[in-house]
């Protein structure tokens, strides 16, 4: 067939950036999102894959290439509050803030459109997904207001740290950092299933899947429906319940099944765990009334 | 009798510049049409741009800019000194036309 150049319908192109979403884990669990408003950014930066040449005989006899590791910088007008502590930052008491402190892992997501000469930016989106990153400190560059209005473009520097590439009919991938997903390459209905766990729905919150979940939720593998086992609570004492397919959190951290003593008036969280989902309108959310 | 309708946020903003400018000056005129016979010393202001950041593929903030002319028949009026002192306020130019000074500023507010 003889080569084409430039179609109708063949300039595509990529824009903008948008929907950000901080994701916050716990014991390597992405399970709770948070949006990130004022986003204006994201340079992806990725590094290695450097080629070492090896020579023999007189000749370059091969190539050695070395590990690549996703990188980025972020740049935001704002970064919800739950960032923070991502950012060196604690908060011993409400609307105090430490710095210097250590710098947790976190993930996030942001989608970048997809546009081409016929529909425009309607052509569909890119919705990528970042594991294990940590940020570095950046700069904060406060500045008087002078006869022009402008609000400040915070950045960061991110690195991050591969978390398991899961693997999809018998093909292991190497341990990965990011995972990009293309409106247009995929079936509708997989991506608003993807996009309900990615950003959360009615009673759900938004959680980052973990690799091998996301491979398993657009190849046609059916996620298992759980329904969430409520806690039971007696004597200032909630007992969480080993509940397949559930993950029990108080305060975003956690919990094993079994006996927790409260001290406080304490809210339970469940989220659906790597290839399950909630039924729907099931009960996520359980407070609990410390009595003294 | 019927009820006014709601002040809208930009609206609001906007008289509150107004009543600023009150303070500032005896005669205040927003965007006067041609046969409104002026009264000096005043402050005469128009809009003129919308300074815009985006994020997130939308415009995140945005602020109006507004042509502020103090027309006063005293060379040495204190009014365009007031006008200067504002926030985000600059100095464009002068110029004296029919025995009235022209100071003209550009305010974001």
């Amino acid at each position: 067939m003889k080569l084409l150049w430039d179609q109708v319908g063949d300039r595509t192109y990529e824009t903008g950036v948008d929907r950000g979403v901080l994701y916050i884990p716990s014991n390597g669990i992405y399970n709770r999102g948070v949006a990130w408003n004022g986003l204006t950014g994201v340079d992806e930066k990725p590094t290695g894959a450097e080629a070492t040449p090896q020579y023999a005989d007189n000749i370059k006899y091969l190539n050695l290439i070395s590990a690549e590791a996703y990188e980025a910088t972020i740049s935001a007008f704002t970064y919800p509050d739950e960032f923070a502590q991502f950012d060196g930052v604690a908060e011993p008491v409400p609307g105090v803030r430490v710095g210097q402190q250590t710098r947790k892992a976190f993930g996030y997501s942001y989608r970048t459109l997809k546009g081409n000469d016929v529909d425009g930016t309607d052509l569909g989106y890119l919705i990528h997904l970042i594991y294990g990153a940590q940020a570095a400190p950046s700069e904060k560059n406060y500045q008087t207001v002078n006869d022009t209005p402008a609000a400040i473009e915070f950045s960061w520097d991110v690195t991050t740290s591969p978390v398991d590439g899961g693997s999809l009919n018998g093909t292991t991938f190497k341990p990965t950092a990011s995972i990009t997903i293309d409106s247009t390459d995929v079936s509708a209905d997989d991506l608003a299933n993807f996009e309900s766990i990615i950003y959360g729905s009615e009673g759900t919150d938004a959680r980052l899947p973990l690799p091998g979940e996301v491979y398993s939720l657009f190849a046609g593998t059916a996620l298992q429906v759980v329904v969430p086992t409520q806690p039971t609570f007696a004597d200032n004492t909630i007992t969480i319940p080993a509940t397949a397919g559930v993950v029990y959190s108080i305060g975003g951290v956690a919990q094993d099944a079994g006996d927790v003593p409260i001290t406080e008036n304490t809210g339970v969280s469940a989220s659906p765990a790597s290839g399950y989902k909630f039924a729907d309108n099931a009960d996520t959310y359980w407070l609990y009334d410390y009595s003294a | 009798m019927t009820d006014s309708p709601p002040v809208s946020m930009e609206e609001q903003r906007r008289l509150d510049l107004h009543a600023l400018f009150n303070t500032l000056a005896p005669n205040v005129y927003f965007q006067p049409p041609t046969n409104v016979q002026m009264r000096y010393p005043c402050i005469v202001y128009q809009r003129d741009y919308r300074n815009i950041q985006f994020a997130g593929n939308l415009p995140y903030r945005s602020t109006k800019r507004y042509q502020v002319t103090i027309i006063d028949q005293d060379p040495d009026s204190a009014i365009p000194d007031r006008v200067a002192a504002l926030p985000m306020c600059a100095f464009q130019r002068f110029f004296a036309a029919d025995n009235l000074n022209h100071d003209i500023y550009s305010l974001y507010f």
